[in-house]
């Protein structure tokens, strides 16, 4: 089974399909039969970033049905290994991707036939956003050292954390854990997953078990993105602590990528940015990220509860 | 389950060990600061604003409480009754262990290396490169140069441990006059930097540097 690796978090623009379609090429030159998939449906431009300006075919026949499977969605890209499914031609948010067609998706993406598989998946904390990130345990976060793109990861993480909860329980059950969050803790506590938990520790210590077991399989990683020569090289690291000690998930600093005017110049040519600038920093921390997506082992599919 | 930050104790609030030296706390003490400070990029809107008043309010506690030995030692004395720590075994052998030139703090904040003097004194008792500059009646930056190069240290090294500035380290190699920092403050920097050296009779060395730049006036 391929290792999913959903990327999202940040805002838009702090980098995540440039890094998608970098750490794409990486894990396909490194010999891993790799696939990018663009689901930031709204934004799609994962084809531009991979050398292919007009996909003949891409997510949106599968939703539509024209293309009944997914793995003939596929379309290749100039590097070898590297495939694409691409989001361009949509013109709905993934937001609104129906429960069912939503299962669907997610089955199909378990089971297609590629060592490695990244998700782009955009900004938002849409409810199908949050799933395709739980469908893996290790969800990468982008961000840059901005207080704008921090916050959007904090989010995130809380509104995953959130949603995991939330697929535990029944509507109704589900609102009494709130209402006794909010009488024990106050302060729009029924918001907070960490609030939620110690609620559940003591009404249902079986399920609290279970969740926690699961949470901490998670694998969760962070990388920082367009890191300039006076940000705080230690933010990830931090960030991670922070992450760790207040929420009790696992959140692994991967690396730092550092900001170059040259990505913009690759992106306005066409060019692959790791070819045509292969000895600047940002390439060799690429690199480095690289690495890790392919050295990594393990299962790590999380589709039981769908 | 995991603790909430008002259960953890002192040490765990600041990420340090039961046996941390008051450097390590001061240093866990700054670190938390920058994490929690109302401006850090880190905890942004992480808390609400009460929520980091109240930890912040902790972790002042915390530093206070360690970084004085009377409280420290009455606040030990309460976690050992409440179980959270073990009683400290003073009379407990130290475990030798090979000794490398660095040791790498693997803190999670920072990375620090600090200068091991044990090993550094060995380096320098097997040189002969060193001997040969300190038989010698002068003592110019250029030999200062040359004994750290030889033991392998980076300026940055010794800027980390002496806390001098990376650009007096380099005057104080380059020698020149010009250059310099003040006489005031240039003999105390020339001693600790032969101190972080690992060399002997720093006193005496400080003194025959500082005549041979004078020469240099
Ligand atoms: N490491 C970097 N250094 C410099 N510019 C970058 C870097 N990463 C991304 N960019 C710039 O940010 C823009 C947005 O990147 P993109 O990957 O499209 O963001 P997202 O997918 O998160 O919206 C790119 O067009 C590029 O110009
Ligand atoms: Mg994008």
């Amino acid at each position: 089974m391929a290792h999913v690796w959903p990327i999202g978090g940040g805002k838009g623009g702090s980098g995540k399909s440039f890094i998608t379609s970098s750490l794409g090429r990486l894990s396909a030159e490194l010999g891993k039969k790799t696939l990018i998939i663009d689901l930031d449906l709204g934004a799609a431009n994962l084809h531009t970033l991979a050398g292919v300006p007009d996909p003949e075919k891409g997510f949106s026949d599968f939703i539509r049905k024209k293309i009944p499977l997914l793995e003939d969605t596929v379309v290749t890209t100039p590097c070898a290994n590297l495939f694409l499914i691409s989001g361009a031609h949509d013109n709905f948010d993934i937001a609104n991707l129906p429960y069912e067609q939503k299962l669907k998706t997610l089955r199909a993406i378990a089971k297609l036939d590629f060592d490695r598989i990244l998700l782009d998946l955009g900004a938002g904390t849409s409810f199908n956003t949050l799933d395709f990130f739980l469908i893996s345990q290790n969800g990468i976060f982008i961000t840059t050292p901005e207080p704008t793109s921090v916050e959007n990861v904090y989010r995130l993480i809380r509104s995953i954390y959130f949603r995991r909860i939330r697929y535990c329980f029944n509507v109704t059950d589900f609102n009494e854990l709130e209402v006794e969050a909010e009488r024990q803790f106050g302060d729009g506590s029924f918001n907070k997953p960490d609030n939620l938990m110690k609620v559940i520790a003591r009404t249902n210590p079986k399920k609290y078990a279970q969740l926690n077991n699961e949470f901490s399989a998670f694998r969760f990683k962070l990388i920082i993105n367009q890191v300039r020569k006076h940000d705080n090289a230690a933010l990830g690291l931090q960030m991670s602590r922070m992450i760790e000690k207040h929420l009790g998930l696992n959140l692994e600093f991967l690396g730092n990528v550092a900001y170059d005017e040259h990505v913009h110049d690759a992106i306005c040519q066409q060019v692959s940015f790791l070819e045509r600038y292969p000895y600047t920093k940002t390439a060799s921390d690429l690199h480095e990220l690289g690495k890790q997506i392919v050295e990594s082992a393990g299962e790590q599919l999380t589709l039981r509860y769908l | 389950m995991r603790k909430d930050f008002d259960q953890l104790n002192y040490y765990e609030m600041l990420d340090i060990t039961p046996n941390a030296v008051p450097y390590e706390i001061r240093h866990a003490y700054n670190a938390a600061l920058q994490l929690y400070h109302p401006g850090s990029l880190v905890s942004y809107s992480f808390f609400s604003e009460r929520e980091r008043r109240e930890i912040l309010a902790l972790i002042e506690k915390a530093y206070q409480t360690l970084i004085n030995d009377q409280l420290r030692q009455e606040y030990d004395d309460e976690l050992i009754r409440r179980g959270e720590i073990e009683a400290r075994d003073e009379s407990a052998p130290e475990v030798k262990k090979p000794v490398s030139v660095f040791h790498i703090s693997r803190s999670p904040y920072v990375r620090t290396v600090f200068v091991d003097g044990d090993a550094l004194k060995n380096r320098i008792s097997q040189s002969q490169v060193i001997k040969d500059i300190l038989a010698r009646n002068e003592l110019s930056g250029e030999d200062l140069k040359q004994i750290r190069t030889e033991l392998g240290l980076t300026v940055e090294q010794i800027a980390e441990e002496t806390k001098i500035r990376v650009n007096h380290i380099r005057s104080i190699e380059g020698g020149q006059a010009q250059q310099l920092p003040p006489t005031v403050f240039l003999k105390g920097f020339v001693k600790s930097y032969l101190k972080c050296l690992g060399l002997e009779s720093v006193e005496e060395l400080s003194v025959r540097y500082m005549n041979t730049v004078s020469g240099l006036k």
